[in-house]
């Protein structure tokens, strides 16, 4: 009679942790906000001072002629005017405004009724134009 | 492992969704903006809608200017006032005279300066200036 020495099995027990699904989730959730971000559309903004039209502000106290650029509705239409000219579209604007002087900053008076595409692509314009200082007056 | 992930779940929910109150659906007018590459705080937000109502947030009502007057008082006091972050999200498509009623507003309140949104034009470059 044989008798074989018994193995002595040690009992390794692991602790393990399926990963998948949480691979899954991780995956998902990098997806989701990924796809988000994308779908997004990207918004910017254009700052400008704020003044009205009263006594204390809008140029009224100040000891140079202000540079202001007028968004008004001449016959039916949208138009920038700059002093004694007459511009109906943003290119014309930066251009003309380009010329002017920087450090004073610009005035952008607003008269209501106006798309506001249109009254914010004159800020716009001066920023282009290189002005740091860009003040909005709303017209009444 | 899995209580970490299911907290950044809620995490970015809530944040998300928390981001997207304050920012109502509009179609703002497609211009380049500043191209600023730093990350600014929004400050308050007020969106006005192409029908010229105004809101501060999308799970509240539309509020009229008195109403509005009232929050900015409320959120701005005194010299605050001048340092305050507003961003007036516009429609392209709403008329100047409610623009220019809130600006007048925010004017009256002591702001000194606000930010207007726009959209950048899709393949607009970003990051340089004009």
């Amino acid at each position: 009679m044989r008798f074989q020495p018994r193995k002595s099995r040690a009992r390794v027990d692991r602790l393990t942790l399926n990963l998948a699904s949480m691979i899954d989730v991780t995956f998902l959730l990098l997806v989701y906000f990924i796809v988000s971000t994308v779908m997004a559309r990207p918004e910017d903004q254009l700052t400008s001072a704020i003044q009205t039209r009263d006594a204390d502000s809008a140029g009224a106290q100040i000891d140079y002629q202000p540079q202001v650029i007028e968004v008004v509705r001449l016959d039916g239409r949208p138009t920038y005017v700059l002093g004694d000219r007459m511009l109906d579209d943003l290119g014309s604007l930066t251009e003309v405004i380009r010329g002017l002087p920087k450090e004073i900053g610009v005035f952008v008076r607003v008269s209501p009724g106006i798309p506001v595409e249109f009254a914010l692509a004159a800020v716009q314009a001066c920023r282009d134009a290189g002005f740091q200082q860009v003040t909005y007056v709303p017209e009444e | 492992m899995i209580d970490v992930v299911f907290l950044l779940i809620v995490f970015f929910m809530v944040t998300s969704e928390f981001a997207r109150d304050v920012r109502a659906e509009l179609e703002l007018p497609k211009l380049q903006g500043e191209q600023n590459d730093q990350t600014e705080e929004a400050g308050l937000v007020i969106n006005i809608q192409e029908d010229g109502s105004i809101i501060l947030s999308v799970s509240d009502a539309p509020l009229d200017l008195e109403s509005l007057e009232a929050r900015l008082l409320e959120v701005f006091s005194g010299e605050q006032a001048k340092e305050a972050r507003v961003l007036v999200r516009a429609d392209a498509r709403a008329s100047t005279t409610r623009l220019n009623e809130v600006v007048r507003l925010l004017h009256d309140v002591g702001v000194g300066a606000a930010r207007m949104g726009t959209e950048v034009p899709s393949g607009a470059r970003r990051g340089g200036g004009p």
